[in-house]
């Protein structure tokens, strides 16, 4: 692992590929023989302890597919990925215990309360009572969940329902956090708590990573940003370096239209 | 319109789906090959022998073709003299001898023109079955030689060997079909009802081992169903009796403590396999209508083991080694009044086995990316 700036890598991609199949019909429609669709080619970069990195590119640039094989939730077809120095191909359970992961995918079971789903969530991380009780009491005052705490999530708003994913996917205290689109679906109130957080996280020393093709959250959170566009990383670094004189969003159109044309 | 739209895409659903379409597909491709299999072991079996002991009354030139058919099938028979038709009835009642075979006056020479064969024969709890055998076998034999005459049989099934005739031919059945809707009813979504809602990916971000994700969910799965199968044995144990016209003393004195325990072994031995089977059914389905829809297979061919029984006498002890027929094999051993503890428990270890075995493929299915993310 090497560090930056005294900062100490806590994830690091190395040539992360990632293909899929392609239906017969889809075949036909993007008029190509091939058989396999390459969503993330050759992906490699490094996160840092006490930093948010953030993954920017448009809807099937190979963000969340690259989320993903960090979470283990799939393999890649190649290459490998390091969180706090284990493999994800190799140690996927000792990098799902120093990891939490929340994205729209993540479902809780409505007929259960947030009491009970924090509680079973915390035991499959092997979180010991105390340490759980602890960590329920500041989670769930944090976000105003106690007053629903015995309220089953089928019956609690959207916007609750998502406070209660993120405090369940970080009950076990990861050192890593990873973050699909972590504003996506929110109303304002809500994403401002979410927001917040995540810079209370990066205060205390975490390593954030997050996906989003949403610009103003990337300048608004993120030291450092990747632009991702068909599965490759085409340009990363500090906002300064990326950007220039030039707003995130001008910069990424220019390399977006550097690569694809005029096509939008 | 709306209508042709509505019946097309449910029809576009099914036909686009090559899974779908499996299963309309597979209970007969199942059903052919494991009857076929079935049928081959089943033929290469030795047939079982028996040494009749036949009370004879009158001639015919059909006694020597018995005889004949008799000694052809490996089995041998000793004609006894009857000194009175009482006595003889008496003994073949008794169990003493296995059949009274009486051809009419001048049978032969009155063909067309009135004569018949009584055949009285023990039941087959008496003789462990050796009567019965005797009267399908003469009943074939009298067959053969033209419908011009009448056989008239006489059983000596006692009310308790008629309820245990019943027993053995309905109640493995009817055993599996009701465990098998018990397992489903609480099975079927468990792991594929948990896809579709997102449930399972949250689980499996987190550290827990896969094995220890299907071990969670089938434990528990299984007492659950065991509560439910116990409540339909009950059920079918309290009305079959009533079903069968026979009082319940007599119902329930048919069979000894060790019959019940290891009737109850091979039922709790199904539990586990058929839950486990459910759940591998339902981890491999990408939604609880694609589960349904293979479940529904799967119960086809429990069906179909459990039949099989009813129909092939001469089932030999191999039977134990396939899944779901050993358990109707040994329910149909013990409920004709045999104790095959060994079989029982060989067929209890096994299920277990293989219920194990699953329980590792379903582990392996978890880790599955193909088969928990593929659309």
């Amino acid at each position: 692992m090497s560090d930056i700036n005294g900062l100490k890598e806590i994830v690091r991609a190395e040539n992360l590929k990632k293909t899929f199949s392609i239906s017969r019909k889809q075949r036909r429609i993007e008029k190509t023989d091939l058989t396999r669709k390459v969503a993330v080619n050759g992906l490699s970069f490094s996160a840092y302890g006490g930093e948010i990195y953030g993954l920017l590119g448009p809807n099937g640039a190979g963000k969340t597919t690259t989320l993903r094989m960090l979470s283990t939730l799939i393999k890649p077809d190649e290459g490998d990925a390091f969180v706090m120095g284990h493999s994800v191909c190799k140690e996927a359970a000792r990098v799902r215990d120093c990891m939490g992961f929340m994205t729209g995918e993540l479902k809780l079971e409505g007929f259960f309360t947030p009491d009970y789903l924090f509680d079973f969530f915390g035991a499959m991380h092997g979180v010991d009572k105390a340490t759980l009780a602890a960590r329920k009491k500041e989670l769930f005052t944090r976000f105003g969940i106690d007053r629903f705490a015995e309220v089953r999530v089928a019956d609690l708003s959207t916007g609750m329902a998502q406070k209660i994913s993120l405090v369940v996917s970080i009950v076990h205290d990861p050192e890593v956090v990873i973050f699909d689109e972590p504003t996506n679906g929110l109303d304002v109130l809500t994403a401002k708590v979410v927001t917040d957080f995540l810079l209370e996280l990066k205060a205390m020393g975490k390593s954030i990573l997050l996906s989003t093709h949403i610009f103003s959250l990337v300048e608004k959170l993120c030291d450092r940003a990747g632009i991702i566009i068909d599965g490759r990383m085409i340009a990363e670094g500090t906002l300064e370096d990326l950007c220039g004189d030039l707003s995130l969003e001008e910069k990424f159109f220019e390399i977006y239209h550097g690569i694809k044309g005029d096509v939008l | 319109m709306k209508l042709a739209a509505l019946m097309r895409k449910e029809f576009h659903r099914f036909f686009h789906d090559p899974r779908l379409i499996m299963t309309l597909l597979m209970p007969g491709l199942f059903i052919f090959l494991l009857y076929s299999v079935l049928g081959e072991v089943i033929h290469e079996t030795e047939p079982a022998k028996y040494d009749y002991k036949v009370y004879l009354s009158g001639q015919s030139q059909i006694v020597s073709i018995l005889e004949n058919t008799v000694i052809g099938t490996g089995s041998s028979i000793e004609f006894l003299e009857v000194s009175s038709s009482e006595e003889a009835i008496d003994a073949v009642e008794k169990g003493e001898a296995n059949a009274y075979l009486i051809f009419s006056e001048n049978f032969d020479a009155s063909f067309d023109a009135g004569a018949t064969v009584d055949i009285y024969y023990t039941s087959s709890d008496v003789d462990e079955g050796t009567g019965e055998s005797f009267y399908a076998l003469a009943n074939s034999v009298l067959q053969t030689c033209g419908m011009r005459f009448s056989i008239v049989p006489h059983s000596f099934l006692t009310q308790e060997s008629l309820g245990k005739m019943i027993m053995k031919s309905v109640l493995p059945m009817l055993v599996v079909t009701f465990i098998f809707s018990a397992c489903m009813s609480v099975t079927l979504e468990s792991v594929a009802g948990e896809k579709e809602r997102g449930t399972l990916t949250t689980i499996l971000a987190t550290s827990v081992r896969r094995s220890d994700i299907a071990l969670g969910k089938i434990l528990p799965l299984c007492c659950i169903a065991s509560l439910g199968a116990a409540s339909s044995f009950l059920g079918i144990a309290f009305s079959l009796p009533k079903m069968m016209g026979i009082s319940f003393s007599v119902f329930f004195q048919s069979y000894g403590f060790v019959s019940y325990l290891l009737l109850f072994l091979s039922i709790m031995g199904l539990v586990p396999l058929i839950v486990s089977m459910i759940s591998t059914v339902s981890a491999f389905s990408r939604s609880v209508k694609e589960a349904s829809a293979f479940t529904s297979v799967v119960m086809i061919l429990m069906m179909v083991l459990s039949l099989i029984t009813s129909f092939v006498s001469n089932v030999g002890d191999w039977a134990v080694v396939v899944p779901v027929f050993n358990s109707v094999f040994v329910m149909e051993e013990i409920l004709a009044g045999g104790a095959p503890v060994l079989l029982t428990l060989a067929a209890f270890g096994l299920n277990l086995v293989y219920s194990a075995l699953l329980v590792l493929l379903i582990s392996r299915m978890l880790s599955s990316e193909k088969i928990m993310f593929g659309k």
